[in-house]
């Protein structure tokens, strides 16, 4: 039989009120770990979330390519198979390059609901203008549905990707490759590409390479024109899709592949080293955060551990009334939760004013300005709730054993 | 009249060290309802020894204590601490109330404690028994704002809080005037004689060893003499 939680909640905190000073610094020092927790993840989440935003939106979700994971079986292995001999020195076939079935590829994928799907043909081009040359990887693309895929538009400067269609051979490249070659939109380059076919184009756009990550060496084409320039008609080496959810895109590719073979990589595959980056910052993170609130929890023990002390003579006379040991326990148990408890709410409401003088902080960088990322996600509060409540009970509990163990005869013997 | 407390044989022996220190030396002897017993004998004799013994604070080392005509020995620490929680009450010397709460809130912890009254009627029931005790007025006082023999009047209701059929004191009137000494005294005759409790007192005031209704002397550990 144990006494009804109401009993012990008023006994504790009428001890926690008669210590009302120190109980407060225990729950300052819980209170300003949650605080910082919070303000800390929401910044590393945030600044996360937002790097993976931009990792996913600036190339598509998923691309495949005319490649497999392992080398094609040979006519030879096909026909013996793995028999008492092994044939080395076999002449490889040539396989076609390019998708095969792309037609019924594209199909499936957009079979997918919310998914889109655009074919592309890439390659390597030299572009030279005025006697200069640069070396660019050109993609030759669909303007109408392209833009489902990555938003191009966005970061294009002096025109948009449907430009290409209104000119003969028209031609994007990045602001960067364009100062180097001194040419201007409207300049007329000539692109050879790596089968000696050679052809005049016209600047339509610039790709700001600032505002796109590895956009630098990068060049965009109609889909026809690319297959004109790499000798390649109806021929298509990439396929890029867009999923409804980035989360999906490694299921959606491993599906696919398993149906199509080629290599469906998605952008997770795509990004693992960044990936795991991110892991390692993630872990730096909660081991700093998980310190902060481990020393809180030092200030919860300190100020139970100094009430057990304090009230032996209470605990004797509770035991002598007719409370058990369980019940004495309890009550600094519970005031350790309730210093917990404080600290916690506490916290949020710090953490949640950090965040506002976070997030209204303006940084400027080269002209611009940009104001931290946040994510206040309330999953994060549920964690530093969780974990200071609990860290608290544990540092409660240890001292509140003791309780249990003191022996009410002592302590009426030493007072008599 | 039945025998309420009972002590077969106690014995309780301090296991120091090497060293055996015997603090009760087989002590046998029983109180009925409505009996008021003073235990007397100088410092050390084990008389408050032999108070926890009775009072299940502490376990003999051979012998044992019935309560009510129920063994007790063989109760796990819990079964112990519910029966004190019933059927015994405590008063000692110093007051021993809890500081952060009023008068009334003391009186009304072991009713809470035992759950069969709700809060409101613990609290009505501990304003009754300090009304009784003529503290009409003071229960929202701390005891810190309290005179001592108004202290121990407090104690007095509080032990009686559960209703109990056993009241143990240690010397509840060590540290009063002869007023409130006699004001207490007479409070635990009216207990013993109208209410038909049994009260065992241990004590080194003569007027309590007069007002009882029977006197146990104690040396070294064991009873020498046992008065009416």
């Amino acid at each position: 039989m144990s006494a009804n939680i109401a009993l012990l909640l008023h006994i504790a905190f009428a001890h926690l009120r008669v210590r009302a000073r120190q109980t407060i610094v225990a729950m300052l020092g819980v209170s300003v770990g949650v605080g910082f927790f919070l303000a800390v993840s929401a910044m590393m989440i945030g600044s996360q979330t937002d790097f993976i935003r931009t990792l996913i939106d600036s190339a598509p979700h998923i691309i495949v390519r005319d490649e497999a994971r392992a080398p094609p079986q040979q006519p030879a292995n096909e026909r013996f198979g793995d028999g008492a001999v092994q044939m080395h020195g076999l002449r490889a076939r040539d396989e076609v390059r390019g998708l095969k079935d792309w037609p019924a590829m594209l199909e499936a994928a957009r079979a997918i609901p919310g998914v889109s799907a655009a074919p592309a043909l890439s390659g390597g081009v030299a572009v030279r203008f005025a006697g200069r040359t640069e070396a660019l990887g050109l993609t030759g693309v669909d303007p109408r549905i392209a833009n489902q895929i990555v938003d191009l538009d966005e970061d294009l400067v002096g025109g948009q990707l449907a430009d290409l269609e209104n000119v003969q051979n028209g031609l994007i490249v990045s602001t960067q490759v364009g100062r180097r070659l001194g040419a201007n939109i409207g300049d007329t380059v000539v692109i050879s590409s790596s089968v000696g076919v050679v052809q005049r184009a016209r600047i339509v756009a610039f790709i700001d390479s600032d505002a796109r990550a590895g956009a630098e060496g990068a060049a965009y084409a109609l889909l026809r024109t690319a297959q004109v320039l790499f000798a390649r008609p109806n021929i298509v080496n990439q396929i890029q899709i867009r999923v409804p959810n980035p989360d999906l895109a490694l299921t959606v590719a491993a599906q696919l592949e398993a149906q199509w073979g080629y290599k469906w990589e998605s952008w997770q595959e795509r990004s693992r080293d960044i990936m795991n980056a991110l892991v390692i910052r993630n872990i730096i993170m909660y081991a700093v955060i998980s310190a902060i609130l481990l020393v809180a929890s030092f200030g919860v023990y300190t100020v139970i551990s100094t009430n057990v002390t304090e009230k032996r003579r209470d605990i004797a006379i509770m035991r002598a009334m007719g409370f058990a040991d369980h019940d004495v326990t309890r009550v600094f148990l519970i005031e350790g939760v309730v210093v917990g408890a404080l600290g916690a709410a506490s916290g949020f409401v710090l953490g949640t004013i950090l965040m506002q003088i976070l997030a209204s902080i303006p940084f400027r960088i080269m002209g611009d300005v940009f104001y931290i990322p946040l994510d206040r996600g309330i999953h994060q509060y549920a964690i530093a709730g969780g974990v200071s409540m609990f860290s608290a009970a544990i540092a409660a509990w240890l001292p509140a054993r003791r309780a249990a163990k003191v022996d009410p005869v002592d302590i009426l013997r030493g007072a008599a | 009249m039945s025998a309420r407390l009972e002590a077969r044989g106690v014995k309780r022996t301090l296991i120091d060290a090497d060293d055996e220190v015997p603090l009760v030396r087989g002590v046998s002897f029983s109180v009925n309802a409505g009996e008021f017993v003073a235990i007397l004998g100088p410092s050390g004799c084990g008389k408050s020894s032999l108070l926890y013994l009775l009072g299940l604070l502490d376990r003999p080392t051979e012998g044992e204590v019935l309560l009510d005509g129920a063994h007790t020995s063989g109760l796990s620490a819990d079964e112990r601490t519910r029966l004190r929680l019933e059927k015994i009450g405590f008063v000692f010397q110093f007051h021993f109330l809890l500081p952060e709460f009023t008068a009334m809130e003391n009186v009304a912890l072991p009713m809470r404690r035992l759950a069969r009254l709700s809060r409101v009627e613990a609290e009505a029931r501990a304003t009754l028994l300090l009304d009784a005790l003529g503290l009409k007025g003071e229960g929202r006082k701390r005891p810190s704002q309290m005179s001592g023999g108004q202290r121990q009047r407090v104690a007095i209701a509080r032990s009686l809080a559960n209703d109990p059929v056993l009241i143990l004191c240690d010397e509840p009137t060590g540290n009063l005037d002869s007023v409130n000494s006699e004001m207490v005294v007479r409070v635990f005759q009216r207990l013993a004689h109208e209410e038909g409790r049994a009260i065992v007192c241990v004590t080194h005031d003569d007027n309590v060893a007069a007002a009882a209704d029977r006197r146990i002397r104690m040396r070294d550990g064991e009873i020498v003499a046992d008065e009416r």
